[in-house]
């Protein structure tokens, strides 16, 4: 078995450490493989470039030339089904 | 635009590379760099992705555990 690849933290998103934090939030007995361990920061990965991406797509649908709050929202919501609160939504306002 | 959030907000994935990360593909479309809410959402976002499949992974473990102890 290949040894893992030395951690470019300066480069990477995620770190191994705040992958493990949320593993013991959801269930402090968990443990992950490290095999596992890879291939959730690969997916981690892979969902930002779809989200971005996506969203890119949507702010240029509307003319835009930045990418705003309202264009990651439109996207999350549509196809992951996933809400954020707490991002810029006029209804939570006092 | 106000920060509603009263509780301290620490980004889940790391601000800088994930800014560049962002900024990069922003840039291959032709769009100019993001605000900062947006990094922080994506970064929720990628939180509450990876938290729904890890909830998922413990759940199918502990059913493959339970085929040996039967």
């Amino acid at each position: 078995r290949q040894p893992a690849p030395p951690q470019q933290l300066e480069n990477k998103v995620l770190d191994k450490r705040r992958l493990q934090e949320l593993v013991k939030e959801i269930d402090p007995l968990e443990q992950l493989d490290e095999d596992v361990e890879e291939m959730l920061m690969q997916i981690a990965d892979d969902f930002i470039d779809n989200v971005v991406t996506a969203s890119c797509l949507i702010a240029k649908h509307r003319k835009s030339n930045t990418v705003e709050v309202k264009d990651v929202q439109l996207h999350l919501e549509r196809s992951w089904n996933m809400w954020i609160p707490g991002f810029g939504s006029e209804e939570l306002r006092p | 635009a106000g920060q509603l959030r009263s509780c301290h907000d620490e980004n889940f994935l790391h601000s800088v590379p994930l800014r560049s990360k962002i900024n990069a593909i922003a840039k291959k479309h032709g769009l100019d760099d993001v605000p900062s809410q947006v990094v922080s959402l994506i970064s929720h976002a990628t939180q509450e992705r990876l938290r729904n499949i890890v909830e998922k992974l413990a759940n199918i473990a502990e059913h493959r555990l339970e085929i040996y102890k039967a």
